[in-house]
């Protein structure tokens, strides 16, 4: 069991409106001293990092656990048997192995969820929008966090006259068509969320049909995820423009949600009229750009891996992590893509080369 | 500060005014190198080809083999001469272009340029002819008859990566097989070659058409197809889906030779692990993955020690890391760039959180170097580079041999440390498992004058034999004037 003293104190430090950093920091080290002591893996990843309980002084000091350790260790406080809920990354890139993240319970997932989408979403509108989604639902995927985040997003957020566009055979156009012709016609803003490959072919199959739209004023976009090869790739750029010419929204209202099965907490940015767009969190997380190979945290402006400490994480770790190269600026950071293995230099047979051929 | 600018390829028959240039930037050693390549239009290419095939068929053909060695020989030793201006460019800017340590350069260099010296190139020639003369003239067989080796006219070499002196041993070859050569340098390091083949021309200005050296970015399909469509013989360098693109694009009816990235790696035995050997041991591993940071295709990912020596897998795979801790500091690895410091530091976490799993493995190093060491038979696998290795304790090196059945394509060098009986037991092995090579821990960068690049004839290769069979020559009696 998770202490509900744990619990309570964390849901209070979301509910706070500007703590302070020693309040961040407090909060840290607590979750710190309950990860060490109760998991046993990550107590040896930490020792071999030669951090304990004693010399980790400030958040920064937590050391931050590599994406790849939920696939190959067990990073809960509790028996994995015993918790509420496990998302699993989509495991795409590591063989069949798949990145498991472990819920104890999903209030806190869910309480950081809502916080900050009715902030950075919802822009502090109080009426719920009618809402298309363009993923599956969580009934298809009951392992996605991004299931789960959507269809929360639906039940608090939008009106009992949401759907799901996409069906097992892909986009529900005559579906999708109606729910755009209906915003356009009556005036009532719409929201359409969903992984950002979907959108691309949503963007395609308008297009085939030679349809662009005028959304209603306070209509708006989430994307999520990147296109992952699911779709044709584009720019940015080009993506945010098509969008906004076939839908009428414009690219400020378009905001690209950036979250990880890793994580309890998403960033968002505000909107995507210029790119590269800044992307922040709410005040339970923060974000370092660090050097890869030394760890060191690196001046603002210094491209590096981005590794986040989310205090929503209290079960598995605080701190991960990731493979997402940023760099660090003025009110918050630019995420700037994945750290792709670089093409080899000389001659002698890299990793990404040896895989490629063992697949082939 | 003022960014040192140098601009590279060979362009014989154009001018500067009437090339395109692109600038690559080269940074490092706090110092900014900026090096303009030439982007030739489609006209100038086909020119060019045109240039190099005429001069190759007018003077190249009518050197005897003789000349060229010499005329090799001769600009090698400028080379080799600390005090000469071209050695002293290629000691200043090779560093700063390719990251590696000046000195690790300079040593590397200077080993390998010696294998072209005269003596060392008369071995490569009598390695691959037997009988040289076959390059010069129609030389009798023992099958009766006469044979003349004939070197393309026209190749084009595309030489790929960072590891400098590549495409030097490349150049060579196709000049002592009498060929005319455009070569493509690559972007990792565009210089060595357009100064080696104005050097060459320094010595003999009479070559001057007879090679060239050029610049596309990789993947520029329409330029690279103009060089390959007028091409008599295609050679190139690169990874597999590289390769697997040029070869698209080269004319089915022109001969096409590809070297692939290769894997390498080293088999200590528990002979070579006694007191007093074991050190020398780790010294001459840790040399071998401390040279070009392991991006050459000899280079070592792997080392397989056996059990039972006096000191022990584990124990030595901590000698080579002190070895490696004391080379970073004699020569220091060049910097990475962020794509290459995460894959590296992707692959160092990975082991590291396999190591938690309690499977016998542990990591050891600083980031500047990494050791992997596994207690248990791994599959073969490449490492991150950049001097991360990976120690596997075997109980017999033999057990390694089934690892390498799915990677035959790939094997390349392997070093042995073994008694004698033993090395010709592995040797058989190995080659059976699509190994061409084996050397001595520490020699794997340096691979003697004369070897089989890949397992094949580096200059046999790029000839075709012209036989003159005894019929011709018995009819031909008959038809002499003084026929009886």
């Amino acid at each position: 069991m998770t202490p509900s003293t744990l619990i309570a104190d964390l849901q209070a430090f979301l509910a706070a409106e500007h703590p302070s950093d020693d309040a961040f920091d407090q909060q840290a080290l607590a979750l710190f001293a309950h990860q060490y002591q109760n998991n046993l893996p990550f107590q040896r990843f930490c020792q071999q990092r030669g951090k304990t309980v004693r010399s980790v002084k400030s958040w920064r000091d937590i050391p931050a656990v590599p994406i790849s350790a939920f696939k190959a260790l067990s990073l809960s406080c509790i028996p994995e048997d015993q918790v509420e809920h496990t998302f699993m990354t989509s495991g795409t890139t590591q063989g069949d192995v798949k990145g498991r993240h472990h819920h104890p319970t999903l209030s806190v997932y869910d309480a950081s969820m809502t916080t900050n989408f009715r902030q950075r979403f919802m822009q502090g509108c109080e009426l719920n929008i009618r809402m298309g989604i363009l993923f599956p639902t969580e009934t298809q995927l009951p392992n996605s966090s991004l299931a789960h985040y959507l269809a929360l997003a639906v039940s608090e957020f939008g009106t009992k006259d949401s759907h799901y566009l996409l069906t097992a055979a892909g986009l529900h156009h005559t579906r999708l068509l109606a729910e755009l012709e209906r915003a356009a016609h009556t005036g009532e803003p719409y929201a359409l969320l969903g992984a950002s490959y979907s959108f691309v072919h949503l963007l395609d199959e308008l297009q085939r049909l030679g349809k662009t739209f005028a959304l209603p004023p306070g209509s708006r976009v989430l994307d999520t995820g990147g296109f992952k090869g699911q779709s044709r790739e584009l720019s940015m750029a080009d993506f945010y423009a098509q969008l906004s010419s076939v839908l009428g929204i414009d690219p400020s209202q378009c905001i690209n949600m950036y979250g990880m099965t890793e994580l309890s907490t998403q960033f968002y940015d505000d909107g995507n009229a210029t790119l590269p767009s800044i992307k922040s969190g709410p005040h339970w997380i923060r974000t370092r750009v660090l050097e890869p190979l030394s760890g060191q945290e690196l001046p603002r402006g210094q491209q590096g891996i981005l590794a986040h400490c989310d205090l929503a994480n209290f079960n598995s770790v605080t701190t991960i992590l990731t493979e997402d190269v940023g760099v660090a600026v003025d009110g918050g950071f630019l995420l700037l893509g994945r750290a792709q293995g670089s093409a080899a230099k000389g001659c002698s047979l890299a990793v990404e080369e040896f895989l490629q051929a063992a697949r082939a | 500060m003022t960014a040192l600018r140098e601009s590279a390829g060979y362009l014989p028959g154009l001018t500067a005014e009437e090339v395109t240039w692109q600038t690559l930037v080269f940074e490092g050693q706090g110092r900014t190198l900026e090096v303009t390549v030439p982007v030739l239009s489609q006209a100038q290419s086909v020119a060019l080809m045109d240039r190099v095939r005429t001069a190759s068929r007018s003077y190249l053909k009518s050197l005897t083999l003789a000349q060229i060695v010499s005329t090799i020989d001769r600009a090698i030793a400028r080379l080799l001469d600390p005090a000469d201006p071209w050695r002293k460019k290629v000691d200043t800017l090779l560093p700063l272009v390719t990251g590696y340590d000046a000195e690790m350069v300079r040593l590397g260099l200077t080993g390998y340029l010696k294998t072209f010296r005269k003596p060392q190139l008369q071995r490569f020639l009598v390695e691959d002819f037997g009988n040289p003369q076959l390059l010069d003239d129609f030389v009798p067989r023992a099958k009766g008859g006469f044979s003349k080796a004939f070197g393309a006219d026209v190749a084009v070499h595309v030489w790929a990566g960072n590891v400098p002196g590549l495409c030097l041993w490349s150049l060579i070859s196709s000049l002592l097989v009498k060929s005319g050569t455009v070569g493509k340098v690559a972007s990792a390091e565009p210089l060595l070659a357009g100064w080696f083949a104005r050097l060459l021309v320094e010595v003999d200005p009479l070559l001057a058409d007879c090679l060239a050296v050029v610049w596309w970015k990789g993947g520029d399909t329409a330029r690279e197809q103009v060089f390959f469509q007028h091409a008599d013989l295609v050679l190139a360098y690169g990874g597999n889906a590289s390769l697997a693109q040029i070869r698209s694009r080269v004319p089915i009816s022109t001969r096409f030779l590809s070297f692939g990235h290769k894997l390498s790696f080293g088999m200590i035995a528990r002979t070579a692990l006694d007191a007093r050997k074991a050190l020398k041991t780790a010294q001459q591993a840790a040399y071998d993955v401390m040279r070009y940071d392991q991006q050459g295709c000899y280079s070592p990912q792997v080392f397989y020690v056996e059990r039972g020596g006096k000191i022990g897998p584990e124990e030595f795979s901590r000698y080579l890391a002190h070895e490696l801790s004391v080379l970073e500091k004699k020569y220091p690895r060049r910097t990475l760039g962020l794509p290459e410091a995460a894959g590296l530091a992707n692959w160092r976490q990975a082991e590291e959180i396999n190591s938690l799993s309690g499977t016998g493995s542990d990591v050891s190093g600083d980031g500047a170097w990494t050791v992997v060491y596994n207690d248990s038979l791994q599959a073969l696998a490449p490492s991150a580079l950049n001097r991360s290795i990976r120690v596997v304790a075997v109980d017999q090196l033999a057990d390694v041999m089934p690892l390498l059945t799915p990677h035959r394509a790939f094997l390349q060098t392997v070093a042995v440390a073994a008694a004698p009986r033993e090395l010709f037991e592995l040797a058989e092995w190995l080659g059976r498992s699509g190994v061409t090579r084996i050397c001595a821990l520490g020699q794997m960068t340096s691979p003697e004058a004369g070897w089989h690049h890949d397992g094949r004839f580096s200059l046999l290769d790029l000839t075709l034999m012209v036989d003159i069979e005894a019929s011709a020559e018995a009819a031909s009696e008959t038809f002499a004037l003084y026929v009886d």
